[in-house]
């Protein structure tokens, strides 16, 4: 019931007639690995190593843990979709269409006031770019990834995989096998990108799984920002979005990336991002999550070098029949290392969130520290929150902080606001917005407001 | 002029009476000092007024400007000019007094104004003045502004923060539960010159308090006694001068 009002009401629930260049049959298969690496003209090691994540796909079992999966149908599902000819290289050359999908959502006005470097998707394929001439200037590369595929093929094939392999888990093998889109990015050593890298990120037909695949490598005492943002819209049928993320971060260098994830209420969003830190380097996530069917997401940091830092911030929002299933990892491998888990999950109108976490300290790991922060803010006595901490600590000489809390929106915080004229859903919005500050701060501006804007309209429409 | 207007109004909290009978009218820029002893029915009255939902009216009628408040919610009220300072305002993490008015006179202007993507930017700038203008009057620190609301402030702070709040809002009617408590000399000075603000602009003010030293800074033009939930007295300062004396020995009496 609150189900469908919120998907009647789910503003980003647009979807423009589709038209496509190129579109491969339902259904997973090694004909359609095949079909995907021909079509893009890949070298043949990439070919080899589709159909090999294809076979550990097959032999994998679907996660037992977590949320439910069981009515995901991969062979109900189109793995490859090229939605025009070329890319287009400037706003004016994009078709009318998909210039109409993101003037709803709004990138144009986000690229005249901020962005540097945009590169946008559409569906498989990224349709829109254009890099700042500085960038490319600094030897920064920032290119789709099968653009990066092509032109750097050396450099691709030295990490591709290599931190995320098809072995680690169901899904990683199934995007390693039919992925497509995503960004490559490399910035040279001592190079620092002072403006946030941008991609935008949307799925536009039915039963299609989007399954792109970022890498980024900071090469020694670099800095660069990327920023993605998702919006996705409405269907009767399951939607599948399945990425993996890749991130190197050398000595001294220092990688921020930050997701905002509005996916439309029937997507499964399940997604391994993993980042490598080495000595003196400093690797964070920030990741927002709201809508979907049901999210899996766990950005993990791997401190690999003396006195590497992990920093993760994950803010979930579930409305009704929506689960989000969120947290972080972070590995101690080496000494004087140091992590930090942030975790805010606020679950309304019988939604569920659970913090699902892991910390490692390996014997290695001497004098390491590692805080963990989870904050559930219940909005109704129907929803629901849990945490599921695990901590692996393998020797004594080791910081360790904990600190879980689970709070409902109180009637005397209701009562205050609404005695300033405030209504329900926006004192409850506000309240909420309060709750997660401390990691919206942490956005771009437009991120921050789009983000507090959203929640406010999902409690709007879980109100009415 | 009758700004609000109290007719006969009961109120028990389940089942325990704690208002009977109330008559009542404020006038316009006037200060109507209500003072009584603990556990009278002061703060009870001033919730009530601004529609808490957790007490019943059993009879009588609340009306602003001849509207009659029965069907009203918290935010309309607040929306048609009722104002209440908290005596303990509550904690409201992450939410700073600036990013609240913003909403609030977001609201106020009946959604008039407000841009589809982000109501709070259109008015930004000249609400951001007006709260920087009036945090000076009331000599509280800019940092006061983006913290979160009554989050780690002292007792003193959080009453300017309400004084802030009154200013920005420019109720029609004001209701300052116990706003002396806790204040210093020189921060109950600033409150009472903050009241005296108010009702230069028009403003109708119920001060509700049990000290008689606000009284010397912000002067009453009223004085009300109640007495266990009853109004049993009314009339000028020389009333309250002397509760000051001899205290409300001779309502207690049987």
């Amino acid at each position: 019931m609150n189900n469908q009002i919120l998907q009647s009401d789910y503003r980003y629930g647009f979807s423009k007639p589709e038209n496509y260049t190129f579109k491969s049959k339902k259904g997973l298969n090694k004909k359609t690995v095949e079909e995907i690496s021909r079509h893009k003209n890949e070298p043949e090691w990439m070919l080899r190593f589709r159909l090999e994540a294809l076979a550990v796909f097959y032999k994998k079992q679907m996660p037992v843990w977590g949320g439910d999966l069981s009515r995901i149908n991969f062979d109900d599902i189109y793995y490859y979709i090229k939605p025009i000819k070329d890319k287009a290289g400037s706003w004016e050359e994009l078709p009318k269409e998909i210039k109409e999908t993101y003037d709803a959502i709004g990138i144009p006005e986000a690229e005249k006031k901020f962005l540097g470097g945009v590169s946008a998707q559409y569906e498989s394929e990224v349709v829109y770019k254009s890099i700042q001439k500085t960038l490319g200037d600094k030897g920064v590369i920032f290119l789709d990834m099968d653009t990066g595929l092509r032109e750097f093929p050396d450099l691709v094939r030295e990490y591709f995989g290599t931190l995320i392999p098809p072995q680690d888990n169901k899904f990683s093998a199934l995007n390693s096998a039919v992925w497509s889109g995503g960004s490559f990015i490399y910035v040279p050593k001592g190079v620092k990108v002072e403006l946030p890298l941008q991609a935008y990120f949307r799925i536009n037909a039915a039963n299609m799984g989007q399954f792109e695949r970022t890498l980024i490598i900071a090469d020694e005492g670099s800095y660069v920002h990327y920023v993605e943002g998702c919006t996705a819209p409405v269907y009767t049928t399951d939607s599948l979005h399945s990425a993996v993320v890749e991130i190197f971060v050398k000595k001294g260098a220092r990688v921020r990336y930050t997701t905002i994830q509005n996916w439309s209420g029937n997507v499964y969003n399940l997604v391994t991002k993993r980042m490598r830190v080495e000595t003196e380097g400093f690797g964070e996530w920030i990741d927002g999550n709201i809508g979907s069917k049901l999210t899996m997401k766990y950005p993990s940091v791997y401190l690999m070098g003396k006195g590497a830092r992990g920093e993760i911030l994950s803010v979930a929002y579930a409305g009704a029949n929506q689960h989000q299933d969120a947290g972080g990892k972070a590995i101690h491998f080496a000494p004087y290392t140091s992590s930090k888990i942030t975790s805010k999950s606020v679950s309304a109108d019988g939604g569920r969130t659970s913090y699902r976490g892991l910390i490692q300290v390996f014997p290695s790991a001497i004098k390491a520290k590692t805080k963990v922060i989870c904050d559930a803010l219940l909005i109704d006595d129907t929803s629901r929150s849990d945490t599921y901490p695990t901590m692996d600590i393998r020797h004594n000489d080791v910081q360790i902080e904990h600190e879980a809390t689970v709070s409902k929106i109180g009637d005397e915080q209701l009562f205050y606001l609404n005695s300033r004229g405030l209504k329900k859903a926006d004192a409850e919005a506000m309240i909420v917005n309060g709750f997660i500050e401390p990691i919206v701060k942490e956005l771009p501006l437009e991120y921050a407001v789009e983000l507090n804007r959203l929640i406010q309209l999902e409690m709007e429409g879980s109100v009415g | 002029m009758s700004i609000l207007s109290i007719k006969n109004l009961s109120v028990q909290l389940e089942d325990k009476k704690i208002l009977s009978g109330i008559n009542l009218e404020l006038l316009r820029g006037k200060i109507h000092c209500l003072m009584g002893p603990n556990g009278s029915g002061k703060s009870t009255l001033a919730q009530v007024l601004m529609g808490h939902p957790g007490y019943l009216t059993t009879s009588g009628q609340i009306s602003i400007l001849g509207r009659n408040l029965e069907e009203k919610a918290t935010d309309e009220r607040a929306r048609l000019g009722m104002f209440l300072a908290f005596q303990n305002p509550v904690a409201v993490p992450g939410v700073s007094v600036a990013n609240l008015l913003r909403m609030a006179l977001g609201q106020n202007h009946n959604g008039k104004g407000r841009s589809k993507h982000n109501p709070a930017l259109n008015l930004v700038s000249s609400v951001n003045e007006k709260i920087l203008a009036v945090s000076r009057k009331l000599e509280m620190p800019r940092e006061f502004l983006n913290r979160g609301l009554n989050e780690e402030f002292s007792g003193g702070e959080k009453k300017k923060l309400e004084m802030l709040q009154a200013l920005i809002l420019s109720p029609r009617v004001a209701i300052f539960d116990e706003i002396d408590t806790g204040l210093d000399v020189d921060a109950l000075r600033i409150v009472a010159h903050g009241i005296s603000l108010l009702k230069k602009a028009g403003c109708s003010i119920l001060l509700i308090t049990h000290y008689q030293r606000i009284l010397k800074f912000a002067k009453p033009d009223y004085v009300h006694i109640l007495i266990k939930g009853k109004l049993v007295s009314s009339g000028s300062f020389i009333l309250a001068r002397k509760i000051e004396k001899s205290g409300y020995r001779e309502w207690l009496s049987p």
